[in-house]
């Protein structure tokens, strides 16, 4: 249980931006009020909700189940996928099953459940469980699952099911990211503060789950008041049984990115396109901590979490512990909302984050921040200038790319020199952006660039299969018309197996290589065999069917 | 240029390309100060002269390439190569040797190129090599005003300077005539004396003296005693490199430049100046002090060379560019027959730029040495999910 030492090695780039912490930080985690209207998000996790496990009309109480939950096994229903219930945050009645705004990084809208609340507040009943160390693995999981937790850092996977990958594959650490490096967001350090306990317990139940030998908990060395928090919680008897240590690491964004916060405790790097559990780690938030420990230890499913409310905006920013499904509108007015002033509401920290169109967009599990900005903050658009090649932004880089290089590249479109410098190793992050002094918004560029090159691919992808389909299916009838007529030369089903084999290979050797040229010669190609063909049928050759076409799924 | 979506990162450092470029300027100030007190104002009359016909020549050039000419001009990029430039050639010069090379400079070397971010090539060193093979004799002469210096320093035995040396500053009103008329010969005919005014002294950049073996002036200084900032004591070309690596320092200290380029260009030639010279026998290496602070190498180690458009971006990239510009400039000094060779040593490195570039691509993170790339990596994702 050291915690001391601040410990690190060296990561690549990075920066240190203003941090913008200590305005939320300044009261303690307030609960909100019950809002008279709650829209409960279905997703961003498929919630099993196929038909709706409530009615229009139905009466629901606080802690209800609102998708009809299947306990489809840790493996997940058909898509492989995991369902992930959703809870009614209080009592009321279900006034409607519709699309809603939610605030989101990955979209503006989802399907969600509205919930006119009765102002009552009645519960089912929740069952604690004091001795968790008594739980099985997999009474772990069920009861993880059951409570519809999903990551609460961003990325909204699934929790239950990450953790059993994460046990099948034998990990050997658990981190708990409590880095949080983004500037505003102070969810995750004000939940500590005042409940280090109880996080603490949750990363060792999340160690227990997964069976992992270490769990590591890893801080900023700027959040002091956590820091304390944790130390003196890891020395109290609460924490006999849990084996929780501490790590400090420097403030840099973005250091509490998942894959720069292993390089910086461990020295490993994840190697590109694997997962950390690859090589024997798994990541969880400190938020989701707490959310397990509040689901194991106390039985209450996922209905709430901590959100922060900052910006200049607001007259008291703070921290909330939201109800799920509450909209943006009614906390900004909790804090006391300027609107002359507030020119942008983003959703998430100002490097990651993503603007905010509208402003009743709710809460869902994944938004940790809600930022109402003023135009001081927030200038806007500055004029984009030419790029001096000053270097910056690769001296920035957390993954050590060449930015500047890879804006050159996009801009003559050139996707195999932009893969090749390595766009899809790049997180996103805005710490290039951030440095550039043109004002170049490197970072749509990069956004821009990877959609178009994944369109393209997909593309490719597609008409090589329908060629390949083609191709297939015309080497059948041919065969078929071979047997029919007893030919010598017929082919037996393993040789036509082979075949397609060898086709497949072909294309998968192709794809590797391509390029925009050969695409296009290959799409010419392709037309011209179809009017071939074409004229072929109309020239009288009836006895071959019309061959599929490219758009038949 | 594509238009993309403005959303993230919302927040800015809140450094631009003015104030990199004004801190440029900034840090350009003591050598020319240093220029200003030993050579008289010809540097500055250079400077104001080239300046205004890079602004004037920008404005133009944006304006037949419909370009928004207030905002581009906001950059001082042309202000800064205009200076740059300004301070490499001899003061003294005449006006049409300062005008041409501007002018190739930034309409030949940089808008031809496309402007700003897009020129392959020094546009200052552009301009000045454009000068040294058109107008060499004029190129490799420094006129100082004829009453600054005359003859080495003569000192007596008690190594006080001889009273009839005592001369006018440079800075007085006449050297700033005579610095006038250099520049501008044709209003000599106006003016009465001229002629004795006109009749400057050549005197040329102590690398050359160097090669006719000799050593330090500053230290000469010392050892004579003479005061190291008094003009007749022929400090000027240490002094004044001095103040560069001053200015340059402060540059990194501002982390506007980083340390790989001048470090890398300053360590190669030291490092030949040690290797190849040997005191006494074959003077005409020079020594390594003289090689460091005896011509411009401060001037294109720190300034002209850290150009980031046409130097090489990647550290790695940059560390050889400033050992081949280093291998360059001592090669041309010593064996080649141009005087002094920042510029074309510097545009010899621009050619190289690219291509290392290519080969010193940092190593990606989670990838070996060669970067792999993702193929499909969106698809095994969303099988993982
Ligand atoms: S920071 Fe901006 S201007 Fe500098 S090299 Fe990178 S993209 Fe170009
Ligand atoms: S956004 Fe991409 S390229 Fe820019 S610093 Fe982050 S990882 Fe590097």
């Amino acid at each position: 249980m050291q915690g001391d030492a601040v410990y690190a090695r060296t990561t690549m780039g990075g920066i240190k931006p203003p941090p913008h912490k200590h305005n939320s930080l300044r009261s303690r985690i307030m609960a909100t009020p019950i809002p008279e209207h709650l829209a409960i998000p279905i997703g961003p996790a498929p919630s099993g909700l196929s038909a709706t496990g409530v009615k229009v009309g139905e009466r629901v109480l606080k802690y209800q189940m609102l998708s009809r939950y299947k306990q489809a096994g840790l493996t997940g229903d058909e898509s492989g996928q995991l369902a992930v219930p959703i809870h009614a945050p209080t009592s009321g009645i279900v006034t409607a099953i519709a699309m809603a705004a939610v605030a989101e990084a990955s979209v503006q809208e989802r399907l969600c459940i509205h919930l006119s609340s009765d102002g009552l507040d009645e519960a089912l009943p929740l069952q604690s469980e004091k001795d968790y160390h008594a739980l099985t693995p997999p009474e772990l999981f069920q009861k993880i699952a059951a409570a519809g937790i999903i990551g609460m850092g961003g990325a909204g996977f699934a929790v239950a099911r990450k953790l059993h990958l994460a046990a099948q594959q034998e990990v050997d650490l658990v981190i708990i990211n409590a880095a949080e490096c983004e500037p505003y967001i102070t969810a995750d350090e004000a939940l500590i503060r005042e409940r280090a306990v109880a996080v603490l317990l949750g990363s060792d139940i999340i160690k227990l789950a997964c069976a992992a030998k270490r769990c590591v908990l890893a801080i900023e060395d700027s959040k002091l008041d956590a820091i304390a928090a944790l130390e003196d919680a890891i020395n109290s008897p609460l924490l006999e049984n849990a084996n929780v240590e501490l790590r400090i690491v420097p403030s840099k964004y973005p250091a509490g990115s998942e894959k720069q916060l292993i390089q910086c405790l461990t020295g490993l790097e994840v190697p590109a396109g694997q997962y950390p559990t690859d090589i024997g780690i798994i990541m969880q938030n400190a938020g989701t901590a707490h959310a397990v420990f509040a689901a194991v230890v106390e039985g209450k499913p996922c209905i709430s979490r901590i959100t922060t409310l900052t910006g200049n905006a607001l007259q008291t920013p703070k921290n909330f512990d939201v109800l799920i499904g509450t909209s943006t509108n009614f906390l900004f007015d909790l804090c006391g909302i300027n609107r002359s002033t507030k020119v942008k509401s983003i959703v998430g920290g100002s490097l990651m984050g993503h603007e905010l169109f509208n402003d009743d967009a709710v809460v869902n599990k994944t938004t940790n921040c809600l930022i109402a900005g003023t135009v001081e903050e927030f200038p806007g658009i500055q004029p984009e200038q030419a790029c001096i090649r000053c270097g910056y932004c690769a001296n920035a880089c957390p993954v050590n790319l060449l930015p500047q290089q890879l804006y050159a590249f996009s801009d003559y479109e050139d996707s195999n020199q932009l893969i090749q410098h390595g766009l899809f190793d790049c997180i996103e992050c805005g710490a290039c952006d951030y440095v550039c002094p043109s004002h170049i918004p490197l970072v749509s560029h990069f956004r821009q660039s990877k959609n178009s090159i994944n369109a393209h691919r997909l593309s490719m992808e597609r008409s090589q299969q329908w060629q390949q389909r083609f191709q297939y299916h015309q080497y059948r009838i041919k065969k078929d018309k071979d047997q029919a007529l007893g030919s010598k030369d017929s082919i037996s089903a393993q040789e036509s197996v082979e075949f397609a084999e060898s086709f497949a290979t072909e294309t998968i050797a192709e794809q590797e290589s391509f390029s925009k040229e050969k695409a296009s010669r290959e799409i010419a190609a392709a037309v011209a065999r179809v009017k071939a063909r074409r004229s072929k049928i109309i020239n009288g050759d009836p006895d071959k069917d019309e061959p599929p076409s490219g758009d038949s799924n | 240029m594509t238009s993309a979506p403005i959303n993230s990162p919302f927040q800015h450092s809140g450094r631009n390309v003015e104030q990199l470029m004004q801190l440029l300027l900034y840090a350009l100030c003591p050598g020319i100060c240093a220029s200003l007190w030993f050579f008289g104002f010809g540097i500055l009359i250079n400077i104001l002269l080239a300046a205004g016909v890079a602004i004037a020549a920008e404005a133009a050039v944006l304006h037949l390439r419909h370009r928004n000419i207030r905002s581009r001009l906001a950059d001082r990029s042309a202000v800064v190569s205009a200076v740059l430039f300004a301070i490499t050639i001899p003061p003294g010069s005449p006006w049409w040797i300062v005008v041409s090379g501007i002018l190739f400079a930034i309409v030949i070397a940089k808008h031809l190129y496309g402007g700003l971010g897009q020129n392959p090539f020094n546009p200052a060193m552009c301009g000045y090599v454009m000068l040294l093979l058109a107008f060499p004799l004029q190129m490799t002469s420094w006129h100082v005003p004829n009453e600054v210096i005359i003859g080495p320093l003569r000192v007596d035995s008690l190594g006080i300077p001889d009273p009839q040396q005592l001369v006018i500053s440079p800075l007085s009103w006449i050297g700033l005539q005579q610095a006038l008329l250099l520049s501008f010969p044709f209003a000599a005919n106006n003016l009465q004396g001229s002629q004795a005014l006109v009749d400057g002294l050549a005197m040329a950049t102590p690398l050359i003296e160097f090669k006719m073996a000799g050593h330090s002036a500053l230290f000469a200084a010392w050892e004579a005693d003479a005061a190291v900032f008094a003009r007749e004591s022929e400090t000027a070309w240490e002094l004044i490199n001095i103040s560069y690596l001053i200015g340059g320092l402060f540059l990194l200290y501002k982390r506007i430049i980083s340390w790989h380029v001048p470090l890398s260009i300053i360590a190669t030639i030291f490092a030949l100046s040690v290797i190849f010279y040997a005191p006494g026998s074959v003077a005409i290496y020079g020594s390594p002090y003289l090689h460091m602070f005896g011509s411009a190498t401060m001037i294109g180690a720190f300034f002209i060379a850290t150009d980031p458009v046409s130097a090489a971006t990647t550290n790695g990239g940059k560390i050889y560019y400033g050992i081949i510009i280093g291998i360059a400039i001592y090669s041309i000094r010593v064996w080649g027959s141009y005087l002094d060779s920042i510029a074309l040593a510097v545009l010899f490195g621009n050619f190289c730029a690219p291509l290392l570039d290519y080969y010193c691509r940092p190593r990606v993170f989670g990838h070996g040495k060669t970067l792999k790339p993702l193929q499909n990596e969106s698809r095994s994702e969303r099988s993982r999910a």
